[in-house]
């Protein structure tokens, strides 16, 4: 009963706001209305745990964030704003944080949320285990009050590092009085969360999907809007395209259905397909050189195979549309640190031909030489990409062998034995380019086994330098110079370099409001979404 | 020997359906022969605009799919691929099926005990996710994916090789090579095998059949060899798009579906011209 008479002070209290807020009609329409349930997906399968601390891929990270929050949040134009942090202050030497909490937040089992939570997550939790390398120079966290918490640090770090790692997939903050003297990673409530979130896990019902409950005393009053939410898995995406159709799927991120089937859903109106939400996990499509055969050693080779690729090609006809030609190694979404100014690889069998004439393999007995392609089979575009570039490069006298593994052998083949010539891959990284994006060039990125690293084998002491120095450039005009730097180093030596960026899509009833407002919306908790019904 | 072929061809024609499979079976192999000289470029050249529509285009008359292929090139040239793996394939279950059969009901005995067990712990096993399984390991090329159906498919061979043997091994003719101290191997393999071949013939015919189909479901599912044309995986590769051009699924399944169907047409007619008196019955 008090359930409902709550309710019902909230509707009335959200009443009696609008009324002395508006009066035009129009504005009207926009306020968001309360209740509902709304069923979503993903274009993936379901997660191996609801929540999966030391990463685990999309799939755990989108049934997770729903219930577990960060401190911040980065917006579609690429500002932090705050969610259990109020902010988070450099000092003036860069090498401590202040971060101030919100009051009155509490964990979904009533405990309340404290600067002692934050102190353990960030020696307990991201340091160790789920932010890797970017909080390597981390010394110390230390409750100064129950509200304020202060990182101290080895070296200068920049702030938009920091604030990057803090609203990113490392930085989720989970319960300390839940996890403390537990091993993080195995235990059990990680497959029932539990967090600060506006959804509260009701219950997963395995091979099918997970239901949340609205999280009734959210921090953010009024909020959740919604009543329940339900992610459900298909594991066919024309499938998925049925249940829309069906009614039984109101919003599908990451390219949920397939791509020739998005003109047909959209053209009547009744759903939209909205590309904005990824600039925060900006996913491309690689061709990665392998350093270790002798003719990839030749830098002259590796732009000529470049040079081969038509991408306009795969943009327009294997992702019909929804990728670009990459410029450089940045991918275009990134308006921070995005630039034009690289080495440009216009498609030129001409002068690809000459320059592989030039580089020491002109054509013999009707072959220059012959490499093993190794396009990765975890998307069906790969598997065309594969097609398409085998044929690119034997349209050079080149002899191609394709392969297109099945994802656990095309992750061992490329990054645990380095068993390719060519290899056809795909990554998504951040808006940051530390550590994610300059992995793949980095000497310390190369590390046997570790999947969406440096494969290639690649080591340049200049562009480690540089990246380097990316990591303690404080100053952001110039560690943007010295992004637009690595960019230009890694282009024009093209180990790996992007072909196209992809340009995921989020299909969502038109009725469903307020989505896509974050950079990493599939990664957002969802509580400001609402139901025009 | 003519009075028998001609015997055989008149048997073989006397079932109409398996004329007409044959007439088909004859149609894939002419195609999948004149395929080079059809298509004389690689059938997986991306050569004119995505999609367009059979009976268009005069230059792609089975039209093109989703990347821009002549469907018609590939159609072709994967007649070729699913023949030879069909026949391939085939053969190595026959050699497998017939040598683990005839050494079994011949010799008797624990012989016969432990071959038929270590039949049994392969017909136990789901065909389909055994052959995935062995591709898996084994590598995505068309040897390994022939070898593949081949190990999945000799069990019914090998136990009707055995039923056959264990008929005839105590015949009389049989006793009389014994008794003129003809060795094991010249006994079973020169005398009682031509005697218990009519049947297994059949059944390999079937085989054929069988490992096309398989064939196709390893391509559709993306593991077949991606450096040949393959109906399956022309199939696979259309799947996205059946809303929309269907034709690209449809075209390949229907040269599976009649292919399929005239083998097995065929293998009734075999039955028929080689067990006649089962025919009467």
């Amino acid at each position: 009963m008090s359930r409902f008479s709550r309710r019902d002070f909230l509707l009335t209290t959200a009443g009696v706001v609008l009324a002395s807020r508006l009066g035009s009609s129009a504005a009207l329409a926009a306020t968001p209305k309360r209740g509902g349930t709304l069923i979503g997906t993903w274009g993936g399968f379901e997660p191996q745990s609801l929540f999966v601390p030391a990463g685990g891929g999309s799939s755990p990270y989108f049934t997770s964030t729903k219930v577990v929050e960060r401190l911040l949040r980065l917006t579609v134009d690429l500002k932090f704003e705050p969610v259990l942090a109020l902010s988070v202050t450099p000092a003036p030497d860069f090498r401590s944080y202040t971060i101030k909490l919100r009051d009155k937040v509490t964990w979904h089992d009533g405990k309340p949320f404290s600067a002692d939570d934050v102190v353990f997550n960030a020696m307990e939790y991201w340091k160790p285990i789920s932010a890797g390398v970017s909080l390597v120079t981390l010394e110390a966290a230390e409750a100064v009050d129950p509200l304020t918490v202060v990182l101290k640090f080895k070296a200068p770090v920049p702030e938009f590092f920091l604030k990057s790692v803090l609203s990113g997939k490392a930085g989720l903050v989970i319960p300390k009085h839940i996890y403390a003297g537990s091993n993080i990673i195995t235990n059990p409530i990680n497959n029932t969360p539990i967090g600060t979130g506006p959804f509260k896990v009701k219950e997963w019902v395995r091979g099918s999907h997970v239901e949340y409950a609205r999280n009734e005393s959210y921090w953010n009053p009024g909020l959740p809007y919604l009543d329940k939410l339900v992610i459900r898995w298909w594991r066919d995406p024309a499938s998925r395209s049925a249940a829309f159709e069906a009614g039984q799927l109101d919003i599908g991120t990451f390219n949920p259905i397939p791509y020739p089937e998005i003109a047909r859903l959209t053209a009547g109106g009744k759903f939209i397909a909205e590309t904005k939400g990824y600039a925060n996990s900006a996913w491309i499509a690689t061709v990665e050189f392998n350093q270790r055969r002798e003719i990839f050693k030749k830098r002259e080779v590796r732009q000529a195979l470049m040079m081969a690729i038509d991408r306009e090609f795969i943009s327009e006809t294997i992702f019909f549309g929804r990728a670009k030609p990459s410029v450089g190694v940045v991918h275009n979404s990134n308006s921070i640190f995005f630039t034009k100014d690289v080495q440009a690889y216009p498609f030129d069998v001409k002068k690809a031909a000459s320059m592989l004439d030039a580089a020491g393999y002109p054509v013999k007995g009707g072959s220059r030489f012959k490499l093993s392609l190794v396009s990765a089979g975890w998307f069906e575009e790969n598997v065309k990409m594969g097609q398409y570039v085998k044929q690119a490069f034997e349209d050079l006298d080149i002899t191609v062998d394709l392969a297109v593994p099945d994802r656990a052998t095309s992750l061992k083949r490329i990054y645990t034995d380095y068993d390719y010539d060519v290899a056809i891959s795909n990554n998504t990284g951040g808006v940051e380019l530390v550590p994610t994006t300059t992995q793949y060039y980095t000497t310390d990125g190369i590390v046997k086994g570790a999947a969406f690293r440096n494969a290639t084998g690649y080591s340049n002491p200049e562009l480690d330098k540089i990246v380097a120095s990316m990591t303690v450039e404080t100053d952001e005009p110039k560690r943007i110079a010295l992004a637009k730097e690595f960019d230009r180093l890694a282009t024009s030596e093209a180990p790996i370099l992007p072909m196209v960026d992809l340009e995921p899509v989020t299909i969502v009833r038109s009725d469903v409001r307020d989505h896509s407002k974050t950079a990493d919306f599939m990664g957002e908790s969802w509580a400001e979404l609402w139901l025009d019904r | 020997m003519l009075s028998l072929t001609i015997d055989f061809a008149r048997r073989f024609a006397r079932n109409r359906a398996a004329l007409v499979g044959f007439a088909l079976v004859i149609l894939v192999i002419g195609v999948a022969l004149a395929a080079p000289w059809l298509f004389p470029r690689n059938p997986l050249r991306i050569v004119g605009k995505p999609e367009i529509w059979p009976f268009v285009s005069s230059r792609y008359p089975l039209g093109t799919d989703s990347l821009g292929r002549d469907i018609a090139a590939m159609i072709a040239y994967g007649a070729r691929t699913t023949l030879l793996i069909g026949v391939c394939a085939s053969l190595t279950a026959t050699i497998i099926g017939i040598s683990v059969g005839a050494t079994a009901a011949y010799f008797g005995g624990w012989v016969d005990e432990l071959l038929m067990r270590f039949t049994e712990l392969f017909q136990t096993i789901p065909n389909l996710i055994f052959v995935l399984t062995i591709v898996a390991i084994l590598g995505q090329k068309i040897e390994y994916v022939t070898i593949a159906v081949g190990i999945v498919t000799w069990t019914p061979i090998a136990r009707l090789t055995r039923a056959e043997f264990m008929s005839l091994r105590d015949r009389e003719f049989v006793q009389a090579c014994r008794a003129m101290g003809m060795g094991n191997l010249r006994i079973m393999f020169g005398e009682i095998l031509p005697n218990a071949l009519p049947p297994v013939i059949v059944l390999s015919s079937l085989v054929i059949a069988g490992a096309v189909l398989f064939e196709s479901a390893v391509s559709f599912l993306g593991l077949g060899d991606p450096n040949v044309s393959s109906w399956g995986r022309l199939i696979g590769d259309g799947r996205t798009l059946i809303r929309s051009s269907w034709y690209i699924c449809a075209v390949p399944g229907l040269a599976i579906m009649l292919t399929v169907l005239a083998l097995n047409l065929v293998g009734d007619g075999l039955n028929d011209a080689l067990n006649p008196k089962l025919r009467d019955r």
